[in-house]
């Protein structure tokens, strides 16, 4: 029974942690506020990873396990990986996160930290380790899909046009395969030059010219290649439906749809186009899947959210507050609907009220008058008896 | 009743005393010829440091640094009032014209001599000159930077000319990623590639210049490079793709500096790019920010004032200002100090400053705007003929500014 709830709850923590992967911003830091984790692992744990996170959610790598780390060869058990100084809040996991700490809150400063069991995780700030600590290098990751008949690619990285390696020799390093069927690698981002080879070098692709950004690489059989920058999955998606809760008192409310940083509109003109009433409650409209960037409004357009950013190629729930204020889900969330019924009997009891309320400034009005009356006739009266 | 009427009188008096009170008090304040009220639009940086390099004037003169977001309509609505308006304002030099037709200036040589006028750069005065009269005191000015992302571009790789901007730009612009982004339909950033050839917008006398030769030759060299460039140019767009490391470079103002280099970026700074056709290089318009004395404080208030601009002449607040908030000095005697010459963002603005062109501060130049606008999009994104649709827009402008008269 234990082991069940044990179970259970890695499970809830992994999809809390899909969750999270799924809602949060990745942001960027600069290179030289970079803090080293070292990892000492259970011995069934292959792989190791580590995810890193703030307090206010910004999640230092893009996805759920999060980034690799990397055996130190002079402390025989060790890893490492180097994260953000502002992500104190970090999970060691193996098995492609399968296995996991829970969640480790840091100084903010280098950490050595030793696994014995999910449970069981001690941190110590003080070198652990023998020898001088790695120097970090900043990298970005090479995918790569190749043919069926490229087995185990290898990746050759180096610099133009000085011309230094990243390996020592040819045919450089094995790119390691991913669910998706994609081979990632981590290069320096000094490189500037890459080669995908298979079979031992024996099939290559000629020179790729790319930038020190995270590419994905499509190789066919014969050697050619495409690349891109932006994440060929995401190119994929088809439409996602949008469905919004707006305020009240916004009339017919609208959706603007784009995808940012490129700036491409779904609609030709502000205000967009309108949300249409669903059966559950909820406004909706679809949009194509690579659609991140909405903007809810009404009347007219006069009224409208802030941009609200999602996840592409997701279907997504808004809830909207007012101007300010929209909540995001990705699930249909347990929001209290008020029925047309409901809105209606609210009216009614709401209405009196109202009534009342004005009635009561009428009395109050009336009671002041005739207390001034009152004071003004007795002021005369004593006047006249004087 | 008396009595009640007579309590009812009181409170009546007194309230009208105490709102007469105000009134009389802030009455005083307008004309007192020791306060000064001065309305600029200006981030906190450069506020801070003239808040704190005239408030040295006290008790002498008291001035009131008033922030306005709507300035320059405020401007227009209250201006002949002396009682709503500023004494003195800041703000860029490209509405002097307006405010000078209005007759609500003074001009600057009416309090310093001209000759003292002499320590700031001729780009400067130029800009703060309408119709012969000199009628701003400049203190610092911007112009649009050649931008680039030293992840992707070496200082090597910087392009010197256009013809190795297009070429890096060729090789470069693949698989989401630019070489070179630009608000390519946005008048004030396509300016810098027609004044390099030559063309303008209008000229200073107020004729527009959308049709001439050495224009429509720019617009027309000019299309190759948007042809690799997103056809979107919205301000944000440009600015997300190059902070966000899609784009190699860009032109873009020392605003987005601070920005880029909070994400992360290791931003480099370099002049702009020569164009082979012309030998001239790409020249961007230049805004000079300065103070402009209103006709009323001048001829009421003129001590306090003259106090106030020469307070504002001393070098001191060029350096400063450069320190807080990147301004690049108009004060010749500044780029002889070490914190201004050392400072790579200034420095390149001066260097850019120097084939800038000024913005027009004519009023005529307010209907370019949009005209010029819709030109670079018929042109750039639209596809339309460059002769017919420049002629198009010349005739439009011309009705317009004919209408204004």
């Amino acid at each position: 029974m234990r082991k069940m709830f044990k179970k259970l709850s890695f499970l809830l923590a992994a999809v809390m942690m899909m969750i999270t992967v799924f809602q949060i911003p990745v942001m960027a830091a600069p290179a030289e506020d970079m803090t080293i984790i070292y990892a000492q692992v259970p011995q069934d744990w292959e792989a190791p990873c580590i995810w890193a996170w703030d307090e206010d959610g910004n999640n230092a790598f893009a996805a759920w396990p999060g980034g690799s780390m990397e055996a130190d060869a002079d402390n025989e058990g060790w890893y490492y990986a180097w994260i953000p100084s502002w992500a104190n809040h970090v999970i060691i996991n193996g098995n492609e996160g399968d296995v996991q700490t829970g969640e480790q809150v840091l100084e903010g400063k280098n950490a050595w930290i030793t696994v014995a069991s999910p449970e069981e995780v001690t941190i110590s700030y003080e070198q652990q380790t023998t020898g001088e600590i790695p120097e970090y290098v900043e990298t970005f990751t090479v995918h790569a899909k190749v043919a069926d008949s490229w087995s185990e690619p290898n990746l050759w990285a180096w610099s133009v046009p000085d011309g230094t390696n990243v390996y020592e020799a040819w045919p450089g390093e094995p790119m390691t395969m991913g669910e998706d069927g994609w081979y990632t690698m981590e290069v320096p981002t000094w490189v500037n030059s890459l080669i995908v080879n298979a079979n031992g070098g024996e099939v290559q692709t000629e020179d790729l010219s790319v930038d020190a950004a995270e590419v994905w690489i499509t190789v066919a059989e014969d050697g050619s290649f495409e690349f891109t920058y932006d994440d060929p999955e995401q190119k994929e998606i088809g439409t996602i439906m949008v469905r919004v809760i707006a305020p009240s008192d916004w009339e017919a409310p609208n959706l603007w749809a784009w995808s940012a940083p490129d700036g491409t509109n779904v609609f030709t003109t502000w205000p967009g186009e309108p949300l249409e009433e669903g059966l559950d409650g909820w406004l909706k409209k679809e949009v194509p899947g690579w659609v991140n960037s909405l903007i809810v409004n009404g009347n007219e357009g006069s009224v409208q959210t802030t941009d609200i950013s999602v996840e592409a190629g997701k279907d997504v729930w808004l809830v909207v507050k007012g101007p300010e204020e929209a909540e995001v889900y990705y699930e249909e969330p347990q929001i209290e609907q008020e029925t047309e019924e409901a809105k209606s009997e609210k009216a009614e009891t709401e209405k009196p009220a109202e009534e009342k309320s004005d009635m009561t400034m009428v009395w109050v009005i009336i009671v002041i008058v005739v207390a001034a009356a009152v004071i003004a006739g007795v002021v005369v009266i004593k006047k006249k008896k004087k | 009743m008396k009595k009640i009427l007579a309590v009812l009188l009181c409170m009546g008096l007194t309230a009208g005393m105490l709102s007469g009170c105000g009134k009389s008090g802030q009455q005083d304040s307008k004309t007192d010829a020791a306060t000064i009220t001065i309305w600029h639009d200006k981030e906190d940086e450069v506020a801070q440091v003239l808040q704190e390099e005239l408030e040295k004037l006290e008790p002498e003169v008291h001035v009131v640094l008033e922030k306005k977001s709507d300035l320059t309509e405020a401007l227009k609505v209250v201006g002949n009032d002396p009682n709503a308006a500023p004494d003195m304002y800041f703000f860029a030099h490209d509405k002097i014209g307006v405010y000078a037709e209005m007759g609500i200036l003074a001009p600057i040589t009416d309090i310093i001599p001209e000759e003292e006028l002499n320590r700031y750069m001729d780009m400067t005065l130029e800009a703060a000159t309408y119709k012969g009269e000199i009628y701003q005191l400049p203190i610092y000015y911007e112009t649009l930077l050649f931008l680039y992302n030293r992840l992707y571009m070496s200082e090597e790789d910087v392009p010197k000319t256009t013809e190795e901007l297009y070429a890096y730009m060729q090789e470069k612009t693949k698989g989401g990623h630019y070489g070179f982004v630009e608000q390519h339909s946005t008048p004030y950033y396509a300016a810098g590639w027609i004044h390099g050839f030559g063309g303008y917008l209008i000229n200073e006398d107020g004729e527009p210049g959308l049709n001439s030769p050495e224009t429509i030759q720019a617009l027309e060299y000019h299309k190759k490079f948007v042809d690799l460039m997103p056809g979107e140019t919205e301000y944000a767009t440009v600015n997300t793709l190059f902070n966000e490391g899609k784009a190699h470079a860009t032109i873009a103002g020392p605003w987005l500096i601070p920005t880029v280099k909070a994400s992360g970026m290791d931003v480099g700074v370099a002049s702009m790019p020569v164009i082979d056709e012309t030998g001239a290089p790409v020249s961007p318009y230049t805004g000079v920010q300065g103070i402009q004395v209103l006709k009323y404080a001048a001829e009421n208030k003129s001590e306090a004032v003259e106090k106030i601009l020469r307070q504002l002449m001393e070098p001191d607040i060029g350096v400063k200002l450069a320190q807080a908030s990147g301004c690049a000095p108009a004060n010749e005697a500044c780029y002889e100090m070490e914190a201004v010459t050392g400072d790579e963002v200034v420095m390149a603005m001066k260097e850019t400053a120097e084939n800038a062109v000024p913005m027009p501060n004519i009023p005529e130049m307010d209907v370019m705007w949009t005209v010029a606008g819709n030109l670079l999009t018929d042109v750039n994104m639209s596809g339309k003929d460059v002769t017919e649709s420049a002629n198009e827009a010349q005739k439009e402008a011309e009705q317009l500014i004919e209408s204004m008269k």
